[in-house]
């Protein structure tokens, strides 16, 4: 019987949680700030882990990141993954989501066949969102947002029936096989990772790392110069001014207090 | 304002068909249908704001783009897009338009942009807009930049700047795309108010021909729809919110804001941590990696007031701040702040609103 082989793509990013802000110079200060798989895309693992456990077959992560991402890697091959790629090469380095996508695109398209490839719904450090569509879309293949489970894989069919939640509904999909598909935020919580598999990570699954000798693409395609967009400037995020009156002391006064200004403002029911 | 140079298409990625970004002008907004409410959405509304602000910038004109199945409903919406300050809308109706697949959507609408070549073209960064707009720029080849803040236009060069907090909601970063046309962006509902509507406002409505445009087969099927039953406003609608922290620690204690929502009669929100501890689902969290609300009075409880989470209440018009330490950030983005435990003020405050209604009736 044929299995499944899924790709689930992830990002190494930095903690945003602990990068601080330096005052003085206005900076970010990334130095010693911790990198992590985005949370985000541990729910994506998560989904492939169960979609294996029920078709069988074969999940293969894949990263576009700088060389310390092997650590997240050994993270998620510890999550019980079979096999991850390191895109890592200093051409591959100021890409915008149009280069990233281009270069994963790329990637998947030389793992070969593939019937699934699943994408956190958004980064913590860049919370676009585009990279899935964008996949898609260079490898003219279906895709949907927001899924939360594979409710029925039909491999033999070529079809993949999905449920995904929007705003107010849920709507249940059926999409041709191969498909791209973004996995909702909070609906797959990762499971711990297992001693073994990591010491597995170790010795019996090595991190391929594939640079631009293995993909051969055209340096004006990737990197800063495949990316349309670029960062003019940064600056500081002025604030809304707000009027900052504060009332300190007895609760009751302090409600008596703001009930009035409440009733000023006109702003109570 | 100085035309930009032209583009060495040796230069370009092969991948990319060269244009010459002075083949392009003006601004487009692509309308999304709001299916339950049978008009179009206030996000795709709420995107004219900074239409019309760039529009006046380069001293072009607005135009909004409508795709549906139903011919009433998306006249309906092009005259609301006129009345809220487009000076035209594009419409293509089509019964192969029937349900919406992003995929379809995003094809077509590449066509058209492609078409008729606006300098920029933003969407709504609603849950559908967010699964759209990637398409459609990657299929262009255009750069595109996600939940923009603010934007403005490069005087030297008439690039539209695209502005977003990247990483840190306190730092802004001013994204532009020299070279490549449209210039794409989108907004997260509620960043920008809806600008006034006006309905002696005239403009021209167009109707596309479907047979000039490739609409591809659908891949996706849509099988089954099931609605959630919504008791309540959602957050980003409600006019008065009292958002919890996890100052507020527990579900019991959700239980008091609750009540004190409802005498106000409003919804319950909440902080990321408070999201985090399962005090209350995502989709009530506001912030930067929620949602954006626009509350006539916003009550934040026990919640410390850190930049991701108040670049969601920038469009409230009174801020509240409930916290028991006054070096809480929270006070710097607060019109009233009270210091104290948050139990004996939310007590209090229930106190006193039961007595006002009861003297008012
Ligand atoms: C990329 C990124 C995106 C993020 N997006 C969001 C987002 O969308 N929304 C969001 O909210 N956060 C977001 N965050 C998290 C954000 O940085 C903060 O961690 C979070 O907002 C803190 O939540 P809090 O205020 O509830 O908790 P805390 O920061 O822990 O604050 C709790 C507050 O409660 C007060 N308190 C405690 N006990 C009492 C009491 N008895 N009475 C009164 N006050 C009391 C404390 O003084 C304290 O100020 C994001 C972070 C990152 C890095
Ligand atoms: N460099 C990358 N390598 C592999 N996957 C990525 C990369 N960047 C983003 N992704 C995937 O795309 C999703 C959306 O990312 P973003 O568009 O940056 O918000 C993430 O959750 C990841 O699954």
């Amino acid at each position: 019987m044929k299995r499944p082989r899924i790709v689930v793509g992830i990002k190494w990013v930095p903690n945003t949680q602990a990068v601080r802000f330096d005052p003085k110079t206005g900076t970010l200060i990334r130095e010693g700030v911790p990198s992590i798989v985005n949370p985000h895309d541990l729910d994506a693992i998560e989904l492939a882990l169960k979609t294996r456990e029920k078709y069988g077959g074969e999940i293969i992560v894949v990263t576009m990141a700088p060389p310390g991402a092997e650590e997240g890697l050994r993270h998620v091959i510890g999550m019980g993954v079979d096999r991850a790629i390191l895109v890592s090469d200093r051409v591959f380095a100021g890409s915008d989501t149009l280069a990233t996508s281009y270069t994963l695109a790329k990637t998947i398209e030389r793992i070969g066949r593939v019937d699934l490839v699943f994408f956190g719904q958004e980064t913590i450090d860049s919370s676009t969102a585009h990279i899935p569509a964008q996949v898609a879309s260079w490898l003219d293949l279906p895709y949907i947002y927001y899924v939360e489970s594979i409710e029925k894989l039909e491999l033999k069919e070529n079809k993949v029936v999905v449920k995904r939640k929007l705003e107010d509904r849920y709507e249940w999909y059926e999409v041709e096989l191969p498909v791209v598909i973004g996995v909702a935020m909070h609906s797959n919580p990762p499971r711990p990772i297992s001693l073994t598999n990591k010491l597995r990570a170790v010795t019996e699954k090595p991190i391929e790392v594939w640079t631009n000798k293995q993909l051969g693409l055209d340096p004006r395609c990737i990197g800063l110069r495949g990316s349309p967009t670029i960062v003019s400037k940064v600056t500081w995020q002025p604030e809304i001014p707000r009027k900052r009156k504060i009332y300190q002391g007895n609760p009751k006064e302090a409600v008596k207090w703001l009930i009035k200004h409440l009733e000023e403002e006109k702003v109570l029911p | 304002m100085s035309k930009k140079k032209e583009v060495n298409c040796e230069e370009l990625c092969p991948e990319w068909e060269c244009t010459q970004p002075s083949e392009y002008s003006g601004i487009w907004v692509v309308g999304e249908i709001d299916e339950t409410e049978e008009t179009i959405s206030e996000p795709s509304l709420q995107m004219l704001t900074p239409a019309n602000y760039i529009a006046s910038k380069l001293g072009v004109e607005v135009e909004g783009l409508l795709l549906g199945y139903d011919k009433e409903l998306l006249e309906k919406a092009a005259h609301e897009m006129i009345y809220h300050g487009a000076n035209r809308v594009r419409i293509l109706t089509s019964n192969k338009l029937k349900p919406y697949i992003a995929e379809v959507y995003a094809r077509i609408i590449s066509q058209i942009v492609d078409k008729y070549k606006p300098e920029v073209v933003f969407f709504p960064a609603t849950m559908k807009g967010r699964e759209l707009a990637p398409y459609v720029a990657n299929t262009l080849r255009a750069g595109i930049t996600a939940d923009c803040t603010q934007f403005d236009v490069d005087e030297k060069t008439g690039d539209v700047l695209m502005i977003r907090p990247p990483f840190a909601a306190i730092l802004l970063a001013y994204i532009k795309t020299p070279t490549r046309r449209p210039q794409i962006g989108t907004a997260r509902p509620n960043v920008f108010p809806k600008p006034p509507r006006d309905a002696s406002r005239k403009g021209e409505i167009l109707w596309e021909d479907e047979k000039e445009y490739k609409i591809p087969r659908p891949r996706t099927r849509l099988v089954r729809v099931e609605y959630m039953k919504r008791e309540e406003i959602p957050i980003e609608k409600a006019e008065y919110i009292v958002s919890g922290g996890r100052g507020v620690g527990t579900l019991e204690g959700f239980k008091m804001l609750e009540e004190l929502a409802e005498l106000l009669g409003g919804v319950v929100a909440g902080s990321r941590k408070a999201v985090d501890l399962g005090l209350i689902p995502h989709d009530k969290q506001v912030g930067q990696t929620g949602k954006a609300v626009k509350a006539k009075l916003y009550i934040a409880v026990g919640i410390s007031g850190a930049a991701q989470h108040v670049v969601g209440i920038r469009e409230c018009r009174v801020v509240v701040a409930i916290n028991k330490d006054p070096d809480a950030p929270i006070f710097k983005h607060a019109d009233y702040g009270i210091v104290g435990d948050w139990r004996e003020i939310v007590t209090e405050l229930i106190k006193a609103l039961r007595e006002r209604t009861k003297k008012a009736s």
